[in-house]
């Protein structure tokens, strides 16, 4: 008896002490329902318009999201797609983009392109966002500021056509030696340092846009820092900027053009690289548009969502090493590394990209020649996959080279899984078919454009986007001057061929030196093209005018209106 | 209460005691192992690690594959499709000259030659009113929403009327639209739509180059074959499942058992030196201790990897083994140090002591012995905790290099694809779970076999 007592108090403890657990859990689980309560609030207090629809007819406004924060809003020294993208909305250069990606008038109402320069007259209703208008002044006083030593903009090499720029970057020259000079208000004139017939696609870009002298000294230094240190001359204003969270653009009330900027409010609710998140943010209607990876695809086409695609203009390829003392310096072992591969079957079985086209050349296939495109006018040496031929070369590289055993190879690329699984099939690949033994080194973006340009590396997966619409931007990059030259190619040959296509003037003869600079390529293995990259991506089908772009920005909403859906 | 007299007591009548033992005698280890095996989870865990070792050393010789090799027929196949092809010519690049095209025998979009895994090659008649066409793929039949699916082409030319689709083809039915275009964006109603059925190919040589057709067999065009084996499907480049996953436990489980043994081992000899030692030794001995534990394990994992030399593209076990040995033993040493100072006090080691016993002889008869238990059980959950940091470590990319797999490692190939071809997470993932697990609930049961004093509690 007295043990069975002991037992049942044995039970009331363990009961009481259940009871007692059992409430404090009840007591956690609501404590916790109440903190993720108030941190949600909190994150829609301070989150911007992230509670919005993606289309809201009510405000005309949309919500995107973009990839990530731009560094900074200076037009004068933005390097990345992101500044690129939101700059491309709220300023304007001489020249712009229509929809159709042809070019169109800007501030400047026309303009004319000479052998020894250009003159580019304005526009009387262009106005910054402050209503004092735009001159030809913001225009000179922006050109000076980029080349400027001091400035340091990356991107200063775009205005080397401008007569004396090269010389003023390297601090030979004073800067108001810069061939720019605004000859009223309204005009503005430009001398060359040699003949640039490409010119009007340059003055489109980002690094050609004006500001305005007396502000941008008035903000100290920190000019395009934040949304108030910044006038605005395009379809729309930044109004607010919260760092890393968001952005809200509204309609600039003076800015001249009607067939542009049609939406009261644009508001960046997301920064973010994800795709999945993106994906299902457009899932959730709170973004207009996202694009899509080869693995959303069969959800795309269950959720039978319109995908459209764009051919994002930049080509990608294996770059070689090609410095002294490199096994890739070898011409034979390139050409054995190029005939022992196939690019069709990359993109086709591995990458699985509906968007990617396998690349037979430096120049992607959008670019144009004379009068068609380059690829029709001068076609490239189709991929001859030959595995006995590639043997025969790599025997031939061995004896060249006095060695009995091939090192093991270094592929640098990008730590993208898109990167490394084309690093990886490369490195089965060349196993297989040469015996030869490659390495994969990843890094960040940083570090491997450190290692590009230190040489430290045998082969690198590079891509070259286009900086303006010419095929010179393709064309220059295996010149031996050129920075971007990572692999340190040169050739006497490729430089005169690149000599020409800058001066020339005649464009079947210029359209000759790329189809000749395509054939050095090709035949002296600088490269192996791999892929010229497009992209998949659906829109809000409410969105009309929407534009994905090759050159500028990648996402274009200026000429965007809200149309609603026809009920079928 | 009076007290006690003499007739309360009795003399006991005299029995002889019985000297004969109720139980066999059993040896500290026989015991152990007599508790071990009554403990069930403790004994399936066992056998589910021996299994395991098993799967790791002789699995690769029953299943001879290199985990490298890359099938790319069969890229990211779940375990038992369907696996049979047909014989086809070697692809040879296409044109679509005007006589295969039959330009202007009005049939419309139509397939030309047949629709296999290698290659769609459509035609459709040329239409003058337009600027170009767009292709679209579906592998659902269009409805009114004008959803076409995936584009797949664009051409900006009315007389090209050709495409040849290569793009990650696999059996089944694929919906083929052509829609015209006006402009450069203006897609116009005109469309037409193609159902085709793809058939699954190979051809003489891939089947030669990857062993499909014996010495004797004679196989041509036409002729069925059955490609290549993988009983757990395959990865994203095509790679056999199985073989990755044995060539993983090879790097998961020498760094998850090796590691543990080297650093338990010393952090036995550091602990019970200072806690048998004791007073000024044993403080500093200890407080080095301390300060190994504060060092971060990623950074030094980092360091060492620098400091070895080890280049680009090079596998980063061999730091990752010097920096959990280098780092994780002072647990262990704390806790042997505790025990060799808590039996250093016990009777018995006074009463062996009196009795003539030397220093070595008590270590290696009453103390470490004593300590075993403790240091097993550590062992047991070092193993997991161990295995977890090589597969974290091979997540982020700080471990092996590719194409030499890890489970951590494929468990971050297969994250990315987890929606589609989900078997390339889930393998290399219950397999962690798993050995994790099993030693986890082996390290209980030792515990509870190996503690002395739960001895006589049956």
């Amino acid at each position: 008896m007295a043990e069975s007592d002991q037992i049942s108090t044995d039970d009331s403890y363990a009961s009481e002490a259940g009871r007692q657990l059992a409430f404090y859990a009840v007591f956690a689980i609501l404590l916790l329902g109440i903190v993720i309560y108030g941190l949600s609030f909190v994150v829609k207090l301070t989150g911007g318009g992230a509670s919005g629809k993606a289309v809201d007819f009510e405000n005309n406004s949309i919500t995107i999201s973009v990839a990530y924060d731009p560094p900074q809003l200076d037009s004068m020294r933005a390097t990345d797609a992101s500044s690129f993208l939101v700059l491309a909305h709220v300023l304007e250069g001489l020249i712009s983009n229509d929809e159709d990606n042809n070019l169109a008038p800007g501030v400047a109402e026309r303009w004319e392109i000479r052998e020894d320069g250009a003159i580019f007259w304005l526009r009387d209703d262009a106005m910054w966002s402050d209503g004092k208008s735009v001159t030809a002044h913001d225009f000179e006083f922006a050109w000076k500021r980029v080349v400027d030593p001091k400035t340091a903009s990356e991107y200063a090499f775009l205005l080397f056509p401008v007569r004396n720029a090269e010389a003023i970057t390297e601090g030979q020259m004073p800067v108001s030696s810069l061939g720019v000079t605004a000859v009223s208000d309204r005009e503005l004139r430009v001398e060359f340092e040699r003949p640039t017939p490409y010119f009007e696609k340059l003055v489109a870009f980002v690094t050609y846009f004006p500001a305005r002298e007396d502000f941008v000294n008035s903000t100290d230094g920190r000019y395009a820092s934040s949304a108030d240190t910044m006038l605005y001359n395009g379809p729309y204003t930044v109004d607010e900027w919260v760092l890393g969270a968001s952005m809200r653009w509204s309609k600039n009330p003076y800015y001249w053009n009607d067939n542009k900027g049609f939406l009261d409010e644009i508001n960046v609710a997301y920064i973010t690289t994800d795709v999945n998140a993106k994906l299902n943010l457009f899932k959730d209607g709170q973004i207009t548009d996202t694009a899509l990876s080869a693995s959303m695809l069969p959800e795309a086409m269950e959720r039978r969502w319109q995908i459209d695609r764009l051919m994002d203009g930049t080509v990608f390829f294996m770059e070689f090493n090609h410095r002294d003392g490199r096994l890739t310096n070898n011409r034979n072992f390139r050409r054995a590394l190029q005939l022992a591969q196939d690019p069709a079957e990359l993109v086709y079985k591995v990458l699985k990209e509906a968007a990617y086209v396998p690349a037979d050349s430096l120049f992607p296939s959008w670019v144009r020649g004379a009068e068609d495109f380059l690829h029709n006018e001068y076609p490239p040496h189709r991929s001859e996959t030959d595995i006995a031929l590639a043997r025969e070369h790599l025997e031939l590289a061995r004896d060249e080279l006095g060695l009995t055993e091939f090192p093991p190879i270094v592929i640098l690329t990008g730590d993208s899984s898109m990167g490394l699984l084309t690093a990886e099939y490369y490195q089965e690949l060349y196993k297989r078919n040469l015996g030869l033994e490659i390495r994969i080194d990843a890094q960040i973006f940083k570090q491997r454009l450190a290692k590009m340009t230190s040489g430290d590396f045998d082969i690198v997966m590079a891509g070259w986007g286009p900086d303006y619409d010419d095929a010179l931007t393709f064309g220059d990059l295996f010149s031996s001057w050129n920075l971007n030259n990572r692999g340190r190619y040169s050739s006497s040959e490729m430089d005169a061929q690149v000599r020409i296509a800058q001066a020339e003037l005649d464009p079947v003869k210029r359209a000759a030196a790329f189809g000749e600079i395509q054939r050095l390529v090709h035949d002296d293995v600088v490269i192996i093209p791999m892929y010229e990259r497009g992209v998949a991506f659906v829109v809000d089908p409410q969105l009309v005018g929407f534009r994905r772009r090759s050159v500028g920005p990648e996402v274009d909403y200026n000429y965007v209106q809200l149309t609603p859906l026809r009920k079928p | 209460m009076p007290n006690g007299h003499a007739y309360d007591f009795s003399p006991l009548r005299r029995t002889e005691i019985s000297q004969s033992q109720s139980r066999p005698s059993l040896s500290y280890w026989q015991d152990a192992w007599i508790r071990l095996k009554a403990n069930t989870r403790a004994l399936i865990s066992l056998y589910l690690l021996i299994g395991l070792l098993i799967f790791t050393l002789f699995g690769p010789l029953l299943w001879n594959i290199d985990p490298a090799a890359q099938d790319l027929d069969q890229i990211s196949r779940p375990p038992g499709e369907d696996r049979r092809a047909l014989i086809v010519p070697e692809y040879s690049p296409w044109t679509g000259s005007a006589s295969d095209l039959e330009v202007g025998s009005g049939q419309g979009l139509r397939l030309i030659g047949e629709a296999t895994t290698q290659s769609i090659r459509l035609g459709w008649d040329p239409t003058d009113t337009v600027t170009g066409y767009r292709v679209y793929r579906n592998i659902y039949p269009i409805g009114q929403e004008r959803a076409y699916g995936i584009p797949r082409a664009e051409f900006f030319d009315s007389r090209i009327v050709n495409f040849e689709d290569r793009l990650d083809l696999k059996e089944g039915i694929y919906y083929f639209t052509v829609v015209p275009m006006k402009g450069k964006e203006q897609l116009l109603d005109l469309t037409e739509t193609l159902a085709v059925e793809v058939k699954r190919v190979t051809t003489v040589r891939e089947a030669n180059q990857k062993g499909l057709i014996g010495l004797t067999e004679e196989l041509g065009v036409g002729d069925f074959i059955d490609l290549a084996f993988h009983p757990l499907g395959t990865d994203y480049l095509g790679r056999d499942m199985l073989a990755r996953l044995m060539a993983g436990a090879r790097v998961s489980l020498f760094i998850g058992i090796g590691a543990p043994l080297f650093f338990v081992t010393f952090g036995i000899l550091f602990g019970a030196t200072a806690g048998f030692l004791g007073g000024k030794t044993d403080q500093v001995m200890m407080r080095f201790a301390d300060f190994i534990v504060a060092l971060p394990f990623l950074l030094f994992m980092i360091l060492f990897k620098i400091a070895f030399g080890i280049g680009p593209g090079e596998s980063g076990i061999g730091p990752m083994l010097v920096a959990l040995v280098v780092l994780m033993w002072p647990a262990t040493a704390r806790l042997v140090r505790g025990q060799i100072l808590q039996i250093r006090e016990q009777g018995y080691i006074s009463a062996s002591q009196l009795l003539g016993g030397k220093t070595l002889y008590l270590i290696l008869r009453h103390m470490l012995p004593n300590t075993l238990g403790v240091v097993l059980v550590t062992l047991t959950f070092a193993i997991p905790s161990a295995i977890f940091t090589e597969a974290f470590l091979s997540f982020i990319g700080m471990g092996v290099a590719p194409p030499t797999p890890s489970w951590g490692s494929m468990s971050n190939e297969g994250i990315k694809t987890m929606l589609t071809t989900p078997h390339e997470l889930i393998f290399p993932a219950v397999l962690i779970s798993v050995t994790v697990l099993a030693f986890n609930l082996l390290g209980d049961g030792l515990r509870d076999a190996l503690d002395a004093r739960m001895r006589n509690q049956e």
